[in-house]
């Protein structure tokens, strides 16, 4: 009787110890860290990639003007990826306009190990890498995480309009909307541009956008160009001349007539960079932007009076993603690539959309993360300046392609600026 | 008469250096200050304890502000008193070329320079390192040095460097305890020159340096052009502090001795 | 003997050379790829074959002309204004009286203040919505921003005015007093007895003494001031605008194809200055002597 139940016991000491050893070395991982869905240079599987990264620092060059992104990134990003994948991130408050340069000086210079590993980078200066052959990649489709990605939505697959094609991995996403302050519009907002030019010949000098080629100056244009042409479909292929001929006059023609009623009597338009602070001293009645929380951000920062509000046009506004890429010489890819991955995981991009956390909107739609994460940010309440997704996503409008843009910001400046 | 015009001097003295300064003195402590209050509505001290954190980067952009200023005196002293020096005491052929040619950093905007001058020490392997920072900051530093210092020389009589030599004493013997007391006042108005160029350089240590140093200029100045004025006004204060030390210290040399400020009397 | 002569021949070269080194080496090299990309040739987005299209395109453009007015004008008149603040603040700080060290040392608190800092206290100061603005409101003279008088993002470019002042006047200001104060009450007091007044004593015994401090002090400001884009993008108008900040947006621009053209208009500015500060330092030289 003995022997049978001390065999039986040493079997099931052999099965746990075996389990044990198993679970160490991670097939029965709680964690399980996914696998590669493509190739990427220079790495066969995500195991390697990941024992690449261990231990190394990955350099983040971004913009460093907000002491909030500054902190989130370095919490909520920075120490979660060192816990996890023993990476230390170096962030750099240096913005596009510096690491556009270095990376393009590097090139120039034949240095084949740089400086930088991440960019936070923007459509245009993408294209500018893209077209210059100064990115790493293709890569930002094969990584674990990737799988949540919807890279059939154009707004993905295309940054202003110029393929991504594996280059770049979604960050965050972007929606174009306007402020406006209760306090000199009353509660309710214009949300047609037929409402808002009345109101802006009702009450002079309180309007006004920034001075193209400044991104949001060009994509408030772009908004009269959809509302001209009754929509966005025939802008939203290849550059077209003719087509662009069609629309531009009227365009123009509106512009300059809303001129003389709008702030300092459109002798000037603003730069970006003070167009809030003007809305929040009553220079202003309106303000706009791509984020569509800003203003909730910036009432709770103190910078906004508590009478702000958002809202978007009846017939839509346009939105896009934020991304990441790597320089063709970046040192380090691998731990690169798993801060992209990382930033893409559940756990991050729910602090992300929590208002009490960043307050950003998600690349992702919620239906692709577990039932957890879709009940948590059903129960997250949003501040009232800011627009619940539902009503954003409704409104959703794509970009047009880069050539576009090109074009929109010359003609502006020929025929509104200049006169 | 000369008293009216004496507090007329004091009043536009006093509220026109002070005013432009107090709005952002009073920004860095306050929370909320719209329009029209004359003072914030609410207050607060978190942008001085966000300068402080880990995360704004302040406190090591600081200290490699002040290690890469220190050095970039140095260097600049050891470079530009020869040969300010030589301009002054010496006619040698070309020497009209060679004092504009000196001036150029000033003339030329940044942005001609600034690419090629980073593709040169790609080459020169200076960048991402202290030395290769501190050299491009030496670059505009040098005309203020010898501009400066080769009028102090201009002004200056080397009968006591002769006597001193005549006597024995060893030409570095003669440097520290003759000429140096003679030109300390100069010196020391042309090394704050250097040390405030160097302290505000922004460009070139975000290129040569590669991120791999951070000093304070970039950290503060992507907040002066951002929304949050708080923010940018307790970093600018942290940016400001030791240049007004700096100017403390020196004052007295300032404005006081004519062969100094010659340098700039030099035609 | 002959070692002792090599050594004379070649001290001066050697204390010149470091310095000499440093600017052409580091600077001169760094302005080659720059004068390189203003000619055509920038390898990276391809182009490699000499032009000076670039540089007709920008000297044919219409608003060249204006824009380089707008830069002189703007050089011009700070550099004048801030001569002649400081020569008026130095003529009253000369003297020794009770405050006066302090008052001097107040009087120099700009010159450690980096220029973007001053503009941004500058708006907050004078912008509709600013400071000075707030304080009529609350004086009753005015109710909202677009009752008070515009000075920053205008076409005079008052604020900007503002701000190369408030650097500029201690700076050309310092020299000028270190002069004052070491020249002595003496010849003054000479033709004081002598019957003439006191423009006379400035005009004939002060100025002459000042002027070489004056004029150096006010190459650098003009240079300074001709060359930057920084305070010009803060606080003007979009357009029109200096050339230093045309250039500045065409090198920002995200078409690498605009450089060369950056590139152009800084070469073409870099050289108007040169021309303009030499002709100023013959001018300065003469009024001298005479």
């Amino acid at each position: 009787m003995v022997q049978p139940k001390r065999s039986k016991l040493i079997l099931l000491f052999s099965i746990l110890s075996l389990l044990l050893l198993l679970t160490n070395i991670g097939l029965f991982a709680q964690e399980e860290e996914g696998e590669l869905l493509g190739e990427v240079p220079g790495f066969e599987s995500w195991a390697d990639v990941l024992a690449a990264a261990e231990g190394t620092t990955v350099t983040w060059w971004m913009w460093g003007g907000s002491d909030t992104i500054n902190t989130n990134v370095d919490t909520d990003i920075g120490a979660r990826v060192q816990e996890l994948y023993g990476i230390t991130l170096n962030r750099v408050p240096n913005g596009a306009e510096l690491f556009v340069d270095q990376v393009l000086n590097e090139a120039a210079a034949g240095v084949d190990v740089g400086t930088i590993d991440l960019m936070w980078i923007n459509g245009e200066n993408f294209r500018t890498l893209s077209e210059a052959e100064l990115l790493y990649g293709p890569w930002s489709e094969s990584i674990p995480n990737a799988r949540y990605v919807d890279w059939t939505d154009p707004a993905l697959a295309f940054d202003f309009g110029y393929p991504v094609n594996g280059y770049e991995s979604p960050w965050g996403h972007a929606q174009f909307v306007m402020e406006y302050n209760t306090a000199l519009v009353g509660e309710e907002a214009p949300t047609t541009f037929e409402d808002l030019t009345a109101w802006i010949e009702a009450n002079p000098g309180l309007f006004t956008y920034p001075a193209l080629p400044d991104f949001t100056g060009s994509v408030f244009v772009r908004h009269v160009f959809y509302w001209v042409a009754g929509g966005p479909e025939p802008f939203l292929g290849e550059f077209d001349q003719a087509v662009f001929d069609e629309y531009a006059p009227a365009v123009w023609e509106y512009l300059n007539s809303i001129e003389p009623n709008l702030w300092r009597n459109g002798e000037t338009y603003p730069e970006a960079a003070i167009m809030d602070s003007m809305l929040a001293n009553q220079e202003i009645a309106f303000s706009m932007g791509y984020g569509p929380s800003d203003a909730a951000t910036n009432i709770l920062q103190g910078i906004y009076p508590e009478t702000i509000r958002t809202f978007v046009f009846d017939t839509g506004t346009i939105s896009n993603n934020n991304f990441v890429a790597i320089p063709f010489n970046s040192p380090n890819p691998a731990g690169a690539m798993v801060v992209a991955n990382y930033i893409l995981s559940e756990e991050f991009q729910l602090k992300l959309v929590d208002p009490e956390g960043w307050g950003w909107l998600s690349p992702i739609s919620p239906a692709m993360y577990s039932e957890e994460f879709q009940a948590a940010v059903a129960a997250m309440e949003l501040h009232p300046a800011t627009l619940s997704p539902e009503v954003l996503a409704a409104a959703a409008l794509p970009e047009p392609n880069g050539d576009w843009v090109t074009a929109i910001e010359a003609g502006w400046i020929a025929n509104v600026l200049e006169k | 008469m000369h008293k009216i015009n004496r507090w007329i001097a004091v009043i536009v003295i006093v509220l026109g250096v002070g005013l432009p300064m107090l709005p952002q003195i009073i920004w860095s402590f306050a929370f909320r200050w719209l329009f029209p209050s004359l003072l914030p509505t609410e207050w607060s001290m978190s942008s001085w304890e966000y300068a402080f954190s880990p995360s704004s980067r302040v406190v090591e952009g600081f200290m490699n502000s002040m290690e890469i200023a220190v050095f970039v005196c140095f260097l600049s002293i050891l470079v530009g008193l020869p040969a300010a020096r030589a301009i002054a005491m010496y006619d040698f052929k070309g020497k009209g070329f060679i004092e504009w040619l000196l001036m150029v950093p000033i003339i030329v905007p940044g942005i001609v320079s600034t690419l090629g001058i980073h593709q040169v020490f790609i080459r020169l392997q200076l960048t991402n390192t202290f030395i290769g920072v501190s050299l491009v900051h030496l670059i505009p530093c040098i005309p203020y040095m010898v501009l400066v210092m080769s009028s102090v020389f201009a002004n200056y009589g080397t009968e006591l460097e002769d006597t001193a030599r005549t006597l024995g004493a060893s030409p570095i013997r003669v440097f520290f305890s003759v000429t140096l007391p003679g030109i300390l006042p100069g010196l020391m108005v042309a090394t704050m020159f250097t040390f405030l160029i160097s302290w505000g350089q922004y460009i070139t240590t975000a290129l040569i340096g590669g991120g791999t140093i951070v000093t304070l200029p970039l950290v503060l100045f992507p907040f002066i052009t951002g929304i949050n004025y708080s923010n940018a006004a307790a970093i600018s204060l942290i940016f400001v502090a030791p240049a007004i030390l700096v100017l403390i210290l020196i004052s007295r040399q300032l404005g006081q001795d004519s062969a100094v400020m010659g340098g700039f009397g030099r035609l | 003997m002959n070692r002792l002569k090599l050594i004379e021949k070649l001290r001066v070269p050697l204390m010149i050379f470091p310095a000499f080194a440093i600017v052409v080496v580091l600077f001169g090299g760094g302005m080659i790829s720059g004068l390189g990309q203003s000619v055509g040739y920038f390898p990276v987005i391809g182009l490699n074959e000499f032009t000076l299209d670039y540089y007709a395109e920008v000297l044919s453009d219409p608003g060249f002309l204006e824009s380089l007015w707008l830069t002189f004008r703007l050089a011009f008149l700070s550099t004048l204004f801030s001569s002649i603040l400081a020569v008026l603040f130095a003529l009253v700080l000369r003297h020794s009286f009770r405050g006066s060290r302090l008052l001097t040392f107040i009087y120099q608190i700009p010159i450690p203040i980096p220029h973007l800092v001053v503009a941004t206290g500058i708006v907050l100061l004078v912008s509709q919505s600013g400071l000075l603005s707030r304080g009529a409101v609350n004086l009753g003279l005015t109710q909202t921003p677009r009752d008070f008088p515009v000075m920053v993002f205008d076409q005079p470019g008052v604020a900007i005015q503002l701000t190369f002042l408030w650097k500029e006047v201690p700076f050309i200001g310092i020299v000028v007093l270190a002069i004052l104060k070491s020249i002595g009450p003496q010849y003054e007091e000479i033709a004081r007895t002598l019957g003439a007044n006191s423009w006379q004593r400035f005009r004939y015994i002060l100025l002459p003494l000042i002027m070489p401090g004056i004029l150096s002090s006010s190459i650098i400001v003009f240079a300074f001031v001709f060359a930057n884009y920084e305070i010009p993008l803060l606080l003007g108008v979009r357009y029109p605008t200096t050339l230093p900040v045309m250039a500045y947006r065409s090198y920002q621009d995200p078409d690498l194809g605009l450089r060369p053209q950056a590139m152009a208009i800084s070469i073409i500015l870099a050289i108007v200055a040169i021309l303009l500060l030499v002709a100023y330092r013959r001018l300065a030289r003469y009024a001298v002597k005479a």
